[in-house]
């Protein structure tokens, strides 16, 4: 004897069944699921079971259907199961727990938002308007330009959260608008403070590099420790005394070779006389380096005007002496 | 499902339209009764989907006439019936059949015969 749910068991069966095989294009699926209930009927009107239970899961039924069918997706189909997969992932994002909850946090970090975006205003508007350096994100108070961006960052928190707090909703286009700007605002705000030089930086780092030489990146091969001086004739010269342009005396950086200065008649060391007696920390001298000497102009190519003025003590045939 | 169960069902699956065919040759049926009587000739396992879908198949393919026939105490019932096409098919078929299984008996009497030596 048939059941008292039974019409309803045949249809939900057939809709799971065409449910399972929606992918098909929608005239296959027609032509094949045609009297798919009339024949569930019939079977559903032979006992007192469940179709599922005679039958197999809707699923499974229209798997083997399928393939006795000899049917295939169609690619328009398959296109829509990638939708139908990305809406199910973000229902399932929107279903869950963590999202509800984040949900109901973010409106109480409404108020905050007012107030970061109007500092975030007048940060875009400093940095559109001032080209100097030295622009930090904390506006600087000792400097008239950063009295005026606090001012004016005041003035701005009291609209935006004025604005904010109007508690009835803007009309779909001008909402649009205003989810707009609010978007803009952030996203100007991170490409300005992206470029910007932290207050941290700028203010404490900066004069701290100032002061240093940049000695190391003039010589490539690393830092000068000793000066070898030689003669235009090739001859090492000994006790050079070197002094710069403001009459100081020259003086090496300590390297890790030990230096011994000769000590003067007042019993002051000699820092400045070149080549300095260096030695190593295994106590070996330190030898002098090989160096290339540059080839001078001959005398004879040089037996032009320009000659006579040079000073050089090299035996020359000036006819003047 | 068990190795029998399997090994049948995949024998079921390259001659369910020759069976089917064979059984409407008999007499027109609707997509149950095809099933039933599919059952009554010793093919336990054959499936109400895949009965369903070869009727589908062969009757899109325009093998099969198909009929309503109102019933009085049930559902309609769609009867199915061969028509030239249909029956061109079974004998072709059967053909077919008939040599494939007369070359797998062969086979197979020629390995019990070889054991019997």
């Amino acid at each position: 004897m048939p059941s008292n749910d039974q019409p309803t068991d045949v249809a939900a069966y057939a809709a799971a069944v065409r449910l399972a095989l929606s992918d098909l294009p929608t005239q296959e699926a027609d032509i094949l699921l045609e009297d798919l209930e009339d024949h569930l009927a019939e079977i559903a009107a032979e006992g007192d079971a469940s179709l599922a239970d005679r039958l197999g899961p809707p699923q499974q039924y229209a798997q083997e259907l399928r393939a006795a069918y000899g049917a295939h997706p169609s690619a328009r189909a398959q296109h829509a199961s990638l939708r139908l997969t990305a809406r199910r992932a973000v229902q399932q994002v929107v279903g869950s727990k963590v999202y509800e909850e984040v949900r109901a946090f973010l409106p109480q970090l409404r108020p905050a938002w007012w107030v970061l975006r109007a500092y975030l205003a007048v940060l875009i508007l400093t940095a559109a308007f001032s080209r100097g350096d030295g622009l930090g994100p904390i506006p600087d108070p000792t400097t008239k330009r950063g009295l005026a961006q606090i001012l004016a960052t005041g003035v701005a928190i009291w609209l935006s959260v004025r604005f904010g707090r109007r508690g009835r909703p803007l009309p779909q286009p001008a909402r649009v608008l205003a989810v707009s700007a609010n978007v803009l605002i952030a996203f100007i705000a991170i490409l300005v403070l992206g470029n910007m030089r932290s207050f941290a930086y700028s203010q404490v780092i900066g004069t701290l590099y100032q002061g240093q030489p940049p000695s190391d990146a003039a010589f490539a091969a690393g830092p000068v420790t000793n000066i070898y001086p030689y003669s235009q004739d090739g001859k090492p010269l000994t006790n050079v005394l070197l002094f710069d342009q403001d009459g100081r005396p020259i003086t090496m950086e300590p390297s890790e070779a030990q230096t011994t200065y000769p000590i003067g008649a007042d019993g002051q060391p000699i820092t400045n006389a070149y080549p300095l007696n260096q030695r190593h920390m295994s106590g070996d001298p330190v030898a002098a380096p090989r160096v290339a000497l540059p080839p001078w102009p001959t005398p004879t190519a040089t037996a032009s005007p320009s000659a006579t003025s040079s000073p050089t003590a090299s035996p020359s045939p000036s006819p003047t002496r | 499902m068990s190795q029998a169960e399997l090994d049948t069902t995949q024998l079921l699956k390259g001659v369910l339209d020759l069976a089917v065919l064979a059984v409407l040759a008999e007499a027109d049926s609707y997509g149950y009764d095809v099933v039933r009587r599919l059952r009554e000739n010793g093919l336990d396992h054959v499936g109400d989907a895949s009965v369903y879908g070869t009727l589908r198949r062969l009757y899109q393919a325009g093998a099969l006439n198909s009929y309503v026939v109102p019933s009085e105490e049930g559902p309609h019932r769609k009867y199915y019936g061969l028509n030239n096409r249909g029956r061109k098919a079974l004998d072709q078929s059967a053909q077919n059949w008939a040599s494939f299984s007369k070359a797998l008996n062969h086979l197979l009497n020629g390995r019990s015969n070889g054991h019997a030596k």
